[in-house]
């Protein structure tokens, strides 16, 4: 029953969409153009951002138009930075965003996001976890955790073996990457006050950690991924646009 | 150079007094403390007076940092709802008798420690380098307990905060990976192979000296030994009916003596021995 259902599966895996609607109507004519129907789509946030289409996004984000996918969507650093600016994150005084981006952005994402959507973006969730997946922006670490494919092996497994995950898609970074952890072990003993040594004997199995890349960070170029869960096999997408 | 190590002293000067005798009489060169010198024990100033005077570098734990900072628990400060009720009950007490002196030595001391010797390289923390909330249990995943090790970028990472003492080695670690990364203006990359090994490292949990968890009432701490890396754990008895005494006598929940007294409390059991800060 479970391949049944996993067969058929077709997931399309997206952030950063940073209010660019041009760049997500690009990506999305991509997934509907998919031979393999996508079934599922998850935006691993950051879709808003100081791009002018902000609200247009967000608009259509919220409501897909009949026969659109509905995406899952969970919240991103840009997300935090606007609940930030309006005292309900936990940086009221937005210092992460000015260190990052100057005073100059305050005003900006202010004003790209509209004061009704800020109690829908309060609403999303951390992160989803979809059969052995971790789907989050960041890790469960927190939302500005930027995994890259130059972060310390031992880190990233950290991130996977604390999720419980053995796929971890995330998106902080904006990098397509896909990081696969294929074999491993670990010699370990334990040694206690009454003397008592306990060998432990420890193999990895096979983990990765994937970053979806960014849709509209880069001008005119969006990068995305779909995931078969049947065969874990993970696509990278690039769309000129 | 022989190292003593100690952690969770918890406001008992009886016991630190002991440790600190043995200390002596086992010919140590330096002490080093893994914080927590405050909280449930009756004697919070007294601890810290001679930890003072002693001039013993120390991290900040956990119960430093809440005396401090005000009450900082997440999920995994007491290892049960039952430990996070009383504790903060404890937290209360030492709130109110903490000199302003001491309060501002806590607010000071540092997240970590180093050492550096021609033997290799020591790193001295109270929980976890994350967090000093983070408890590293003697049965952690082998794979975390060795990123904690290497994000210390230490040979040997000294800990506390459990209250029960162990040594774990890490040996022979081995890990194959695959990375493919794409580029900007392409879909197509090739995966490029590598694989990671690491010398032997090792995870040593000092114990507690002021409030054992154990199965028995006696202080515990560990001595290294940096001659010969040897890990000696000390399991030292004091007089732990005094602290038990004064800990009645100050007015403090009487289940913390009993708790003492026993070198255990059920309630101290963790829900979920396995749980990693998210901090």
């Amino acid at each position: 029953m479970t391949d049944l259902f996993l067969e058929s599966s077709h997931w399309a895996i997206l952030s950063g969409i940073e209010g660019n609607l041009t760049a997500y109507k690009a990506v999305l004519d991509d997934i509907y153009q998919q031979a393999i129907p996508v079934d599922a789509m998850y935006i691993l946030g950051d879709v808003v951002g100081l791009h002018p289409q902000c609200s247009e996004l967000l608009a259509q984000l919220r409501s897909p138009q009949s026969g659109e996918l509905t995406p899952q969507i969970c919240s991103g650093w840009w997300e935090e930075q606007c609940l930030n600016l309006h005292g309900l994150g936990p940086d009221p005084q937005g210092l992460a965003l000015k260190e990052q981006y100057g005073d100059e952005v305050f005003e900006i994402l202010y004003k790209a996001v509209p004061r009704e959507d800020v109690e829908w973006l309060r609403s999303l969730d951390f992160g989803f976890l979809e059969l052995d997946n971790l789907l989050i922006h960041g890790s469960t670490v927190s939302c500005d955790d930027e995994l890259t494919p130059d972060t310390s092996p031992s880190v990233l497994l950290d991130r996977l073996i604390r999720a419980d995950a053995n796929q971890l898609f995330c998106g902080r970074s904006g990098f397509a990457f896909e990081y696969c952890f294929e074999s491993g072990n670990i010699a370990s003993k334990v040694t206690t006050l009454e003397g008592k040594e306990t060998p432990i004997s420890q193999s990895l199995k096979p983990r990765k950690v994937v970053g979806v890349g960014s849709v509209g960070r880069t001008p005119n170029q969006a990068h995305y991924c779909l995931y078969f869960p049947n065969t874990n096999n993970v696509e990278f997408r690039s769309i000129s646009y | 150079m022989k190292i003593a190590v100690l952690s969770c002293i918890h406001g008992n000067l009886e016991a630190l007094e002991t440790v600190l005798n043995d200390i002596e009489a086992q010919g140590c060169d330096r002490i080093i403390c893994l914080g927590d010198l405050v909280g449930y024990g009756p004697y919070p100033n007294e601890v810290v007076d001679r930890i003072r005077s002693l001039d013993i570098p120390t991290v900040q734990g956990c119960w430093d940092e809440d005396i401090v900072e005000g009450l900082n628990a997440c999920e995994c400060s007491y290892p049960s709802l039952l430990a996070e009720k009383r504790g903060l009950r404890a937290h209360e007490w030492t709130n109110q008798v903490v000199r302003d002196d001491v309060r501002e030595y806590l607010a000071q001391l540092p997240l970590s420690l180093r050492v550096s010797l021609r033997e290799g390289n020591l790193c001295f923390v109270h929980g976890s380098p994350n967090s000093q909330h983070e408890y590293l249990m003697p049965e952690l995943d082998s794979f975390i307990a060795l990123e904690r090790v290497l994000s210390s970028q230490a040979d040997v990472l000294f800990c506390g905060h459990t209250h029960i003492p162990y040594v774990r080695s890490l040996d022979d670690a081995n890990i194959s990976i695959s990375v493919k990364q794409i580029h900007p203006k392409s879909s197509q990359s090739t995966p490029i192979k590598q694989s990671l090994s690491t010398p032997i490292k090792r995870l040593v949990n000092a114990g507690s000296v002021g409030e054992p968890r154990h199965g028995r009432p006696n202080a515990t701490y560990v001595i290294y030994d940096s001659q010969n890396e040897a890990v000696g754990l000390r399991e030292i008895p004091y007089d732990y009916k005094k602290t038990c005494a004064a800990i009645i006598e100050q007015g403090l929940p009487k289940i913390f003596a009993w708790r003492l007294s026993q070198g255990l409390e059920f309630a101290e059991q963790a829900d979920d021995p396995q749980h990693l800060c998210q901090r």
